[in-house]
């Protein structure tokens, strides 16, 4: 057991010493007592045992070397070293670890979203086997008839299951209590390899037409809604208020397979009809809402279970063929094809969204660390040069260059592993904030943000790899310390080597290089930003409150809905606060859209693409409620009912594209497959509004009359505009619903916060960038004023001199301010053409800018010149005011 | 590792510590010391330190154990007693010792 015993002599490491050394003393003071009864006088003998010994130093080092494992040992000898030369100078360690510790956090927190987002596989069993069946392109979204095809006829998986995400509401009326739900097939579960935590989960027995409803509960919400009590099992829960058993809770680390989203609640996909009733999608041929993930039998090879997909697709889409369709449409759809893609580590909307983002964050903070590097080391050439005599002594009293540099990097490493320790309570605080940022009021984004290894061994490498990265220069140029002149010079002299001098330049260099490239693109992000949140969408959504109202189970039939809506506008219109009401099936850039093709006589259109209009369905007032103004002709009125001509108002796009501009009077028809439906007249056009994204070409588009359906669907939207607050509409709101109809469900949000969620990702791009660009200019800052105030101080009594001999206060301060300006200059040239390169990366990520926008690279140069400047500025004026006297004295 | 300048001896330490200790049981260093310059007659003269890297690493090596005990002088002392690996590893060094002196016996005689 030799190496457990050096092991744990390592840990007892100082009683190790003590011991030898009273081992070998002992015999120094036997020889020595033998000698002096030998007849020699006590110091004589004393002097002989210790010549005979031998080298007492070297001999208890040898001895010590075959007790522990040597490199381990010098190694501890290093890092305690180490440690006591950082107490030894407080505030250079604390600066020091302070920016290696938001550098490492920010690469941490955002590699740790990263792993999250991108690289964890699902906490499932085997995650690695797990597929997704897709339709060879980017579609991956099947229809239930499709699914059931895939399912009867595949033979490739031992399980395989689909899963369509909904929301289900757990209020019975009034505010809606939204929670993320899942239908689910009943294999789900089994294909995933999913345990539950209590109860049983959904089996195949459980998902058959005509199901009662049972359901199974997320682990977070069993949690947080039932205390965790085992006893929720069986009891029942209202889902859209139809009542369902709960039958079991899932695990604890499992939470669905969409990354991003935690399901609260799972249902059997049969249960849909419980749900949805009449407007069930389970037989709908063109309603695609179903993911399919699988799991392949144990010796199917990928391209097996591939070659096996393809082979059921032709009879799969030939028994699903949508009946409505146009018969080339059909015929595109019988040549549909299926593919698999690894899918371990699950399906993610978010991972899609961010995907860019996240990178071009990664290099962001990347960039960052590098900046905080060079501050590190800049600040370690400086403390090398103040400890050169040190180190000169070491180097001549036999310390090998090797081991020196050892030491010093052992020093550095050190000081990036106190920063990674920082970085790592930084990040977590960062990651969790970074989480936030990313929900929206709709959608919470969840995400299992927890220390894993992948993490960790991320910050340990990066922390390591700084560690070398800013003590490799600062530990070879001290090792080159010739000890002769080293301890002559002694600090002295007038002029000085200008060797360290020059590093320290280049890191200030490409520090403001560096530093440009990142206020660049925080330029650009935070423009792009600008220009989307203050670009006119068409509409003036201050003041507007939106209002979804969910009838589906409502107490008024669906024959008098048109009715309750109509009484409903009236009573809102009457709202104190309320200065203009209106319905409408939609509303804009809240992710849900309605499209058709068009035919208008006379008009021959490429394609069916260039045939698309957008769709809405509004009531009268609807332009004046949004703030659109109508351009010609009339609003929706009273005498458009049921029974009268069809009508529409369209917007400028739609008037110029397929009227030529002049649109009222005319006509269009929709083509539902090959058919046509009655003809539209158009009797207004509105200005251009944005549909469903505020980066979108204007989409042309087309608004029906809410009082020409005889039928109004169960869900619309109540947009009022008041004239202060929106959100101070809602109660107001509120009780009209509650009289209306008890058991309505309602949904709040103000249209400002709607068209705000749709650039969650702009912002958060803007404002992580903003912060990083702001934080690497402030690191460079310090850089460069750290360099500059050493500067001065080094050429104290040069700059005394030279204002002894007459040299004007401002010409000192031109020949100080000269240096950072020489700096500062090579440093932009560099950053600009560093950043040219890089900003043509984030070319997607960009609205309305160009990524040389040169205003923004002007600017970005510019704030950098003025701030470097400012920071030069400070040590210039003290070498100025320096008292010649003084500076000269000091020799 | 400093080089030793006492190269032969370093090789023959290990079996003259083995074979006193063999002999005299229990012993601190400097009582190991002094039997080996006594029995060779001054002969054998080491750098009396270098002994202790040696005990140590016969010590990691499993071949001797070391106890603190007190001397007839009533001093702390640290003994080393031989194991068993240590006897074996006795037999084998004074085996390599025999050929070793045999070898050179024979070249200095034909030669």
């Amino acid at each position: 057991m030799s190496w457990l015993n050096r092991l744990l002599n390592l840990v007892r490491s100082d009683r190790l010493s003590r011991d030898i050394d009273r081992e070998m003393s002992f015999h120094v003071g036997e020889r020595t007592d033998d000698l002096v009864a030998a007849g020699m006088s006590r110091y004589e003998a004393r002097r002989e045992a210790k010549r005979r010994f031998g080298n007492y130093g070297m001999q208890k080092e040898n001895t010590r070397a075959a007790d522990v494992f040597t490199v381990i040992d010098s190694l501890l000898g290093d890092v305690r070293y180490a440690v006591r030369a950082l107490r030894s100078t407080p505030a250079f360690a604390l600066v020091a670890v302070l920016s290696l510790g938001l550098g490492i956090g920010a690469n941490t927190a955002i590699f740790s979203l990263i792993n999250a987002v991108m690289l964890k596989t699902l906490p499932v069993s085997h995650p690695e086997e797990l597929v997704q069946v897709n339709m060879g392109d980017d579609q991956e979204t099947f229809t239930n008839p499709l699914w059931e095809q895939v399912r009867d006829r595949q033979d490739v998986f031992s399980k395989v299951a689909a899963a369509g995400s909904t929301r289900f509401n757990l209020a019975a009326g009034g505010e809606a209590r939204p929670v993320a739900g899942n239908f689910v097939s009943g294999d789900y579960f089994a294909t995933l390899g999913v345990r539950a935590a209590a109860g049983r989960l959904i089996e195949r027995a459980d998902d058959v037409r005509g199901c009662a409803g049972v359901a199974v509960l997320g682990h977070a919400f069993w949690r947080t809604e039932y205390g965790g009590d085992a006893s929720a099992v069986g009891r029942m829960i209202n889902l859209d208020t139809r009542p369902f058993r709960i039958i079991g809770v899932a695990d604890q680390s499992f939470f669905g397979v969409d990354v991003g989203r935690t399901v609260q609640v799972y249902a059997p996909l049969c249960s849909e009809a419980i749900i949805r009733g009449a407007g069930s999608a389970l037989d709908r041929r063109s309603t695609w809402w179903l993911n399919l993930i699988g799991r392949p039998k144990a010796d199917m090879a990928p391209e097996q279970v591939r070659a096996g997909l393809k082979r059921i697709a032709p009879a799969s889409y030939e028994s699903t063929v949508p009946p409505n369709w146009g018969v080339k449409n059909q015929k595109e759809y019988r040549e549909g094809t299926f593919d698999a893609v690894p899918a371990g580590k699950g399906m993610s909307q978010l991972r899609r969204q961010y995907r860019t983002a996240l990178f071009a964050l990664m290099s962001v903070v990347g960039v960052v660390l590098l900046v905080a590097c060079a501050n590190v080391a800049n600040l370690l050439l400086a403390r090398a040069t103040a400890r050169q005599r040190e180190i000169a002594i070491r180097l001549a009293i036999g310390a090998g260059r090797g081991r020196l540099v050892r030491q010093l990097l052992t020093e550095s490493v050190l000081l990036s592993a106190l920063g990674a320790g920082v970085g790592v309570l930084f990040a977590r605080w960062g990651s969790q904030l970074l989480v936030r940022l990313l929900s929206t009021s709709r959608n919470t984004v969840s995400l299992d943000l927890s220390l894993d290894m992948t993490v960790l061994a991320f910050t340990v490498a990066v922390a390591m790899a700084t560690g070398v990265l800013f003590g490799l220069a600062p530990a070879w140029r001290s090792s080159r310390v010739n000890p002769q002149a080293a301890m002559k010079a002694g600090g002295r002299g007038v002029a000085e080597g200008h060797s360290r001098f020059s590093i320290a330049k280049a890191l200030v260099t490409a520090q403001i290089a560096l530093s440009l490239v990142l206020v660049v693109s925080a330029g650009l992000l935070l423009g792009s930003f600008t220009k989307l949140a203050n670009l006119d969408p068409g509409f003036r959504p201050a003041g507007v409150l939106v209002v979804t109202v969910d009838a589906r189970n409502a107490s008024t039939d669906e024959a008098r809905r048109g009715e309750l809506y109509q009484r409903m506008l009236e009573r809102a219109r009457a709202l104190p606060g309320v200065t203009s009401a209106s319905i409408a099936d939609l509303t804009p850039i809240s992710g849900s859209s309605w499209n058709d093709e068009i035919y208008v006589d006379g008009l021959t259109l490429k394609s069916g693409r260039d045939a698309l209009v957008y769709f809405n369905r509004v009531s009268d007032r609807h332009f004046t409620t949004m703030g659109t103004a109508l351009v010609a002709g009339r609003d929706f009125g009273a005498q458009d009912t049921p029974e009268s001509p069809q009508v529409a108002i369209v917007n400028d796009a739609m008037a110029k594209k397929f009227f030529a501009g002049s649109a009222i009077g005319k006509h269009f028809r929709i083509k539902e497959g090959d058919a046509l439906q009655p003809l539209v007249e158009i009797v207004g056009v509105v200005k251009d509004a944005k549909y469903k994204d505020l980066r979108e070409e204007t989409l042309p588009t087309a608004y029906y009359a809410a009082t020409q359906i005889a039928k109004p669907g169960s869900f619309i939207s109540f947009v009022l505009r008041g004239d202060g607050s929106a959100l101070a509409l809602t109660n107001g709101f509120k009780s009209v619903a509650a009289e209306a109809d008890p058991r309505l469900s309602l949904r709040f949000v103000s249209l400002e916060e709607q068209l705000a969620t749709s650039l969650t990702r702009e912002r958060l791009l803007a404002t992580l960038s903003g912060f990083f660009g702001a934080l690497a200019l402030l690191l460079a800052t310090i850089g460069l004023y750290g360099i500059m105030s050493y500067n001065v101080a080094r050429r104290r009594s040069e700059i005394g001199v030279r204002i002894a001999l007459g040299a004007a206060r401002p010409r000192v301060v031109r020949m100080v301010l000269g240096e950072v300006g020489r700096m500062v200059v090579i440093g932009l040239a560099i950053g600009g053409v560093a950043a040219a390169a890089s900003t043509r990366l984030m070319k997607t990520l960009l609205y309305g800018l160009s990524p040389s926008d040169p205003t923004t690279l002007a600017a970005s140069g510019a704030v950098l010149l003025v701030v470097a400047l400012a920071a030069g500025l400070v040590p210039a004026l003290r070498a100025s005011r320096l008292d010649p006297m003084d500076a000269l004295r000091e020799e | 590792m400093a080089k030793q300048r006492n190269d032969i001896l370093q090789g023959t330490l290990g079996l003259l510590v083995l074979k006193t200790l063999a002999g005299q049981g229990p012993l601190h260093g400097y009582a190991i010391t002094s039997h080996i310059q006594r029995v060779s007659a001054d002969m054998l003269r080491v750098e009396e330190g270098s002994l202790y890297p040696a005990l140590h690493r016969m010590e990691q090596d499993g071949w001797v154990r070391a106890e603190w005990g007190t001397t007839e002088k009533n001093r702390q002392a640290r003994f080393y007693v031989l194991t068993a690996e240590g006897k074996r590893q006795l037999a084998r060094e004074e085996e390599g010792w025999a050929r070793l002196t045999e070898g050179v016996r024979r070249v200095l005689r034909y030669a």
